[in-house]
């Protein structure tokens, strides 16, 4: 028996356009993570990885406690998440219940052309268990996709969703100017973020 | 006069600066500050598993609108190369950075001198703003002006710091 072919990073983005939450605010990993996600649904609230592979899921961390009042996602690559995977034990510690990651599993290095992983076929989720996030899954299939996400957003996270993908190694040409300062500071006056006086005005954050 | 006792003026700094979070991978010097950060309350306390990762939880709360200090040794300064070119400088994100500076003539240990010859050389490499701590002088003014070096360049800052200004 010949098994159905997995879903495309698209076909999950699409979902996730359709549920995001109006508030959510989303953290996505270095290439098609970020470039793809652009194109699919630009909004302020999106922070692009232009590269840093393996710190989108950290930072999504200190950002969720930081706002933890808003719902927030973070997409990222298994390839990123061997990186750093350090950080899964402090997601698990720090335990924002803001947060959801949406681990793509493409078992490559798919942002720098395909090569494979270390190991491709681990069990994702019980690895996020062990670290101590017990709201996780492995989402089996797209249709399995949108009620998992439903399922997850009406619980306390960390939520932590392996999305089983095909590898997609052609580069998507995002919808904007990826410019980091100005995805930055777009990002942050969206969220009414304070914002530094120099000091000879004053000097100290506030807010706008 | 009465000798100021450094690491309690340097944690009331921060708070009167309104610092939200310290984010911290330990060392040995490190070890009852971070303590009296969580007891205290007035900052959120995150224990990260490395100093890259550390640097990437800062600049999240950063950008969620925490004013941010990290506490790490200086051979975390040498391991979170990537993450500071590539998403704290890169990004402009105006981190102030406390280093237990590990390795030097004042502290002559034989596994931590290797880190301490190569920790100013590497961070000049990567254009790291910073400065070293002055003993003779009060801390607080200086963390100060370390905080608003790194606000006002909008760009990382750290300072790197002897036993007497961190070790409770």
């Amino acid at each position: 028996m010949v098994s159905p072919p997995s879903p495309t990073r698209q076909d999950y983005y699409a979902v996730l356009a359709d549920l995001l939450p109006e508030r959510a605010l989303v953290v996505t990993a270095l290439g098609n993570a970020s470039y793809l996600w652009s194109v699919v649904r630009d909004r302020p609230e999106n922070f692009y990885f232009e590269d840093a592979m393996g710190l989108a899921l950290p930072l999504a961390v200190g950002l969720a406690l930081a706002q933890h009042s808003r719902p927030v996602f973070v997409v990222e690559g298994d390839g990123g998440l061997f990186m750093h995977m350090g950080a899964l034990v402090t997601l698990g510690a720090a335990a924002p219940r803001n947060l959801t990651v949406l681990l793509i599993q493409n078992g490559v290095h798919a942002a720098s052309g395909g090569q494979p992983l270390t190991n491709a076929s681990l069990d994702l989720a019980q690895l996020a268990r062990a670290a101590g996030i017990p709201n996780t899954k492995n989402v089996t299939g797209l249709d399995d996709f949108a009620p998992a996400l439903r399922s997850a957003l009406g619980t306390n996270g960390p939520r932590f969703l392996v999305l089983r993908t095909e590898p997609d190694v052609n580069v998507v040409r995002p919808s904007i100017a990826f410019d980091p300062v100005m995805t930055k500071h777009r990002f942050t006056t969206a969220i009414g973020a304070p914002v530094y006086t120099p000091t000879l005005f004053g000097g100290g954050l506030t807010h706008q | 006069m009465e000798k100021q006792h450094r690491p309690s003026e340097l944690l009331a700094t921060l708070k009167r600066l309104r610092f939200g979070m310290a984010v911290a991978v330990p060392d040995s010097w490190l070890g009852e500050i971070l303590v009296r950060i969580n007891d205290d309350g007035a900052m959120q306390l995150v224990r990260a598993t490395h100093e890259e990762e550390a640097l990437a939880i800062a600049c999240g709360a950063r950008l969620g609108g925490l004013r941010t200090a990290m506490f790490v040794q200086n051979a975390g300064l040498l391991s979170m190369g990537a993450g500071m070119v590539c998403l704290a400088q890169r990004y402009q994100f105006p981190l102030l950075i406390l280093v237990s500076y590990r390795g030097t003539p004042d502290d002559p240990i034989f596994y931590h001198i290797p880190k301490g010859r190569a920790t100013e050389p590497v961070i000049t490499g990567l254009g790291l703003a910073h400065c070293r701590s002055d003993r003779t002088r009060p801390i607080g003014p200086q963390i100060e002006a370390a905080a608003s070096f790194a606000e006002e360049s909008s760009t990382p800052f750290a300072v790197l710091l002897s036993r007497e200004d961190v070790q409770w």
